[in-house]
């Protein structure tokens, strides 16, 4: 791990893969459980012989609201391959053209001083051979082996070559063609459970996905290995009508798994069109619902 | 108030609940200010509510001296509403903005002017008075005269471990 001041600064490198926030680096995946209070969720597996869910590894999803609060607090950008490669191609100058150019030519030359290495050995191999006085079984080989880089077959393997054209290098990856910018951290759209998300997460709650309690989110008091979750938690709209038996069932199933029913919403402010995004959920209101017992 | 007339009607219903299913005493209906439906307050017959962290302050005061403290009830506000209606959260907002955390019948018992933060003895005061959130009882009443009461709390209160 980078040391504390490192720290507040890491930018996480959040891929966006068909349309899911995936996080690769192990060293990211640690800082932002550490530093952030997301867990997230394991879903790496082999495609061609897939494991049970607790052996699944890296990477982790986040979901999208996790992803949206990390690039708001500028701890991480989104890379989405799909179409940054296609627009920074689209929009690359002259001059990073010529250098990518020149990059390639560079493989090629690398190429072929290895191509070339490669048959000055064999070249040296089959000599030997010729001076045992054995020529002929390794002769087609060879000739085989010559016509593949050549224009015209040698006549002898002590023939001297001629210099080779360039080989051709199709290039694996486009790297060199792309410029890194870890700059992009425009935001994202996330869910309308958001506001709520941001407000616990600010005030050191650990979020899971609620389901296994029948809400938007289990929230945990500290890190989900060491707590039980305090509540389940539901995000609604300010002016949401919520049906009072929805609270009810809620309440007395909060209660019946030993939990809180917390619901909150975000009122709505007038200036809503400050540049600055709200991390904190400030302007989120909660209610936390238990049974009476009466 | 004749438009509100349902209202006042729904109250009476958990009023007669309360008094007489559950044994308040000295419940009564209250309109605060700003606000369209009455609601009630009252004193249950046994305390309803510990907060966590109150519970611990007790146990301390009780190993300090001793003794059980008597645990005496609290009043409480409660809110009747019927299963058929449709709440929005800036409506509980608003309920919650027009009350006081302790209704006007119940009086504060901390005396944490005469008492400095260390005195174990007074910490579980605290929670009858200053430290007391608001939270109200919200009363459901469906048709067949079922009423069903959850605590509601405003604000992140963790909960109880029950």
């Amino acid at each position: 791990m980078a040391s504390s001041a490192g720290a507040a600064n890491r930018q996480v490198r959040i891929s966006r893969i068909g349309g899911r926030y995936l996080v690769f680096d192990i060293d990211d995946v640690v800082h932002i459980r550490r530093h952030h209070g997301m867990c997230a969720i394991l879903v790496g597996t082999m495609p061609q012989n897939p494991t049970q869910s607790i052996f699944l590894g890296l990477p982790i999803e986040l979901y999208a609201e996790e992803a949206k609060l990390l690039v708001d607090k500028k701890a991480a950008y989104i890379a989405d391959d799909a179409t940054d490669h296609l627009s920074q191609l689209k929009t690359m100058d002259s001059s990073a053209r010529k250098a990518y150019f020149q990059s390639l030519k560079a493989q090629r030359k690398a190429a072929q001083r290895i191509f070339e290495d490669s048959r000055e050995k064999a070249r040296a191999r089959h000599a030997h051979k010729v001076l045992k006085g054995k020529p002929e079984p390794a002769e087609p080989s060879a000739e085989a082996d010559d016509t593949l880089f050549s224009s015209k077959p040698s006549a002898s393997p002590s023939v001297v070559l001629e210099p080779l054209k360039s080989p051709a290098v199709t290039p694996t990856t486009s790297n060199l063609l792309i410029p890194f910018s870890p700059s992009d951290t425009t935001p994202i759209q996330g869910p309308p459970t958001y506001p709520l998300y941001a407000f616990l997460n600010a005030r050191g709650y650990y979020i899971t996905p609620g389901l296994r309690f029948g809400g938007d989110y289990s929230v945990y008091p500290g890190d989900p290995f060491r707590y039980h979750a305090h509540y389940l938690a539901n995000c609604y709209g300010w002016d949401q009508k919520i049906p009072m038996l929805d609270l009810t069932t809620s309440g007395r199933l909060g209660t019946a798994v030993k939990k809180g029913f917390l619901f909150g919403a975000e009122k709505p402010v007038a200036d809503a069109a400050d540049a600055e995004p709200d991390t904190t959920g400030k302007n989120v209101r909660v209610f936390c619902m238990e049974w009476a017992g009466m | 108030m004749a438009p509100d007339g349902h209202l006042e009607a729904l109250a009476k219903v958990v009023l007669n609940n309360l008094e007489n299913q559950h044994d308040w005493t000295e419940a009564q209906m209250h309109t605060p200010a700003n606000l369209p439906r009455p609601m009630i307050y009252g004193l249950p017959p046994k305390r309803l509510y510990v907060h966590p962290d109150e519970q611990i302050a007790i146990i301390k005061a009780e190993k300090n001296r001793s003794e059980r403290i008597p645990q005496t009830p609290e009043f409480e506000w409660v809110l009747p509403t019927h299963l058929a209606e449709k709440w929005s959260p800036a409506q509980f907002a608003a309920v919650f903005d027009a009350i006081d955390a302790i209704p006007p019948g119940g009086s504060s018992e901390d005396d944490s002017d005469s008492a400095g933060p260390e005195d174990v003895d007074a910490q579980w005061k605290l929670w009858r008075g200053s430290k007391r959130g608001k939270r109200l009882l919200l009363a459901t009443v469906q048709d067949d005269s079922t009423v069903s009461y959850y605590f509601m709390f405003d604000g992140l209160v963790k909960p109880r471990q029950n």
